[in-house]
């Protein structure tokens, strides 16, 4: 008589934002004798487990805490473009890839006010297409130019300088340029 | 009809205090490894601002990143540079003198050049970083608000970001051990894990620090760190605290000690 040895592995993770996520794999195999339980029981559990651990890693999509599920200006989620135009057609706002990325922002930013008046003010300066702009942060980002976080925006104002022909020097970005020599 | 141009007026130098001021309200990693290794270095370089010729070395270093900066944005972008483009990077970074020219002894840029290139290549042909994997980042600077801490604005420049590992490249002489690297680096790493955590919203996967070892035989060495811990996150703070207050002492005593004998300010320290 085959024995069936059935084994479940599952993890549940916290992520942040109180949200979490949890994967299981589970797997059937037949033993021809009692005695394979125990080795093929731990086989199979470090089997599962490290392939498990390897695939929760992904963590996918995380809501924002502060935006997720929330109205933006009496529209159903689609405040796109971060002109803060709203025009319920998320491919107008420069996205290639067809895919829909889940809004809700409005006028809302997710980066500091003070990157939000940097990038829309090299965009002005320098009569930027806002739709090539929204591309721009789509392809690196794979989200619109409203939704990046503060590294992300960081990042899109480095390269919007570069774009413009302004880039910021690695070393001296943060610091004055010395003004006295060595005696 | 001779027109001369309105000369604009001159604007007063900051003084010491100002200056000092300045640096009460923001502190980046090396600058704070620097105050805590040495007041008097701390002050020749950021109070007093003496500059120095460019270091062979840190040409070296900084045009590998260069290289290593548009290598990642190139694969980012899914238009990867070929070895010949990434050579043709290294020698237009190499020639770049915007930020310093160093002052070589004869033969001695061939050879510093030739290492450098040499570097680069074992680091991009042993594919440290999977080409197929998208960045997150890459050289970019960053700032953490740490008021209500009671701490300076934190500033820093990430190297590389990628599936949340924060990743640092150095260019070095001798081949690093992991534990001395996670000794020595710890201000700078726990000062990125800070930078990342405040910009992302998220913990780091960790962070790994690339060492590009200058051997006969170039090397790569890759040390990882797990997230930092809340420990080393308070050892930071604290370490931030020391460094508001003492610049609060106008006391910028020598430290002196090993690391003497690379200072660039050796002569005017014993002058002092």
């Amino acid at each position: 008589m085959a024995i069936v040895l059935e084994a479940n592995y599952a993890k549940k993770l916290g992520l942040p934002g109180y949200s979490s996520h949890q994967y299981s794999i589970s797997i059937r195999t037949e033993l021809t004798d009692l005695s394979q339980v125990e080795a093929e029981s731990a086989r199979l559990y470090a089997l599962l487990q490290s392939a498990v651990d390897k695939d929760i890693q992904e963590v996918g999509f995380i809501p924002d805490n502060n935006t997720y599920g929330m109205n933006a200006n009496g529209q159903n989620h689609h405040g796109n473009g971060f002109h803060g135009q709203v025009n319920g057609n998320d491919r107008h706002n420069g996205s290639t890839n067809g895919t829909h990325q889940a809004k809700g922002f409005g006028d809302r930013w997710n980066c500091t006010d003070g990157q939000k008046g940097f990038i829309q003010r090299i965009v002005n300066e320098n009569k930027l297409d806002k739709g090539e702009v929204e591309h721009l942060a789509n392809q690196l980002f794979g989200a619109g130019v409203k939704q990046l976080n503060k590294m992300q925006a960081s990042q899109l104002i480095e390269d919007l300088l570069v774009k413009v022909g302004k880039p910021a020097p690695r070393q001296t970005r943060w610091q004055q340029r010395p003004t006295q020599q060595a005696a | 009809m001779t027109t001369l141009a309105e000369s604009p007026l001159p604007q007063a130098e900051p003084s010491e205090q100002d200056i000092i001021t300045g640096l009460q309200q923001t502190v980046s990693a090396s600058r704070l490894a620097l105050f805590l290794q040495c007041r008097l270095k701390f002050w020749f370089r950021y109070v007093l601002k003496l500059t120095k010729p460019k270091t062979p070395s840190l040409h070296l270093g900084n045009t590998v990143h260069a290289v290593l900066k548009g290598w990642n944005k190139a694969r980012w972008l899914q238009n990867p540079l070929t070895l010949k483009q990434a050579h043709d990077a290294y020698t237009a970074a190499w020639a770049d003198n915007t930020e310093g020219s160093v002052n070589w002894d004869p033969g001695e840029e061939e050879e510093e050049k030739t290492t450098g290139w040499r570097l680069v290549d074992t680091y991009l042909r042993e594919h440290h970083v999977p080409a197929e994997v998208k960045p997150d980042a890459v050289e970019v600077p960053v700032e953490a608000d740490l008021r209500r801490h009671g701490l300076p604005k934190l500033i820093g420049i990430l190297d590389l970001v990628q599936q949340r590992k924060i990743i640092d490249y150095k260019t070095i002489a001798s081949t690093p051990t992991p534990e001395k690297v996670a000794h020595s680096t710890e201000i700078q790493t726990s000062s990125y894990a800070i930078l990342y955590r405040h910009n992302t919203g998220n913990t780091e996967a960790g962070i790994q620090l690339h060492h590009l070892v200058k051997l006969k035989n170039p090397r790569v060495v890759i040390t990882s760190l797990p997230p930092i811990s809340q420990q080393q996150e308070t050892r930071l703070y604290r370490q931030m605290d020391a460094y508001l207050d003492g610049l609060q002492q106008p006391h910028f005593v020598p430290s002196p000690g090993m690391h003497c004998s690379s200072c660039e300010f050796f002569n005017e320290c014993r002058r002092a």
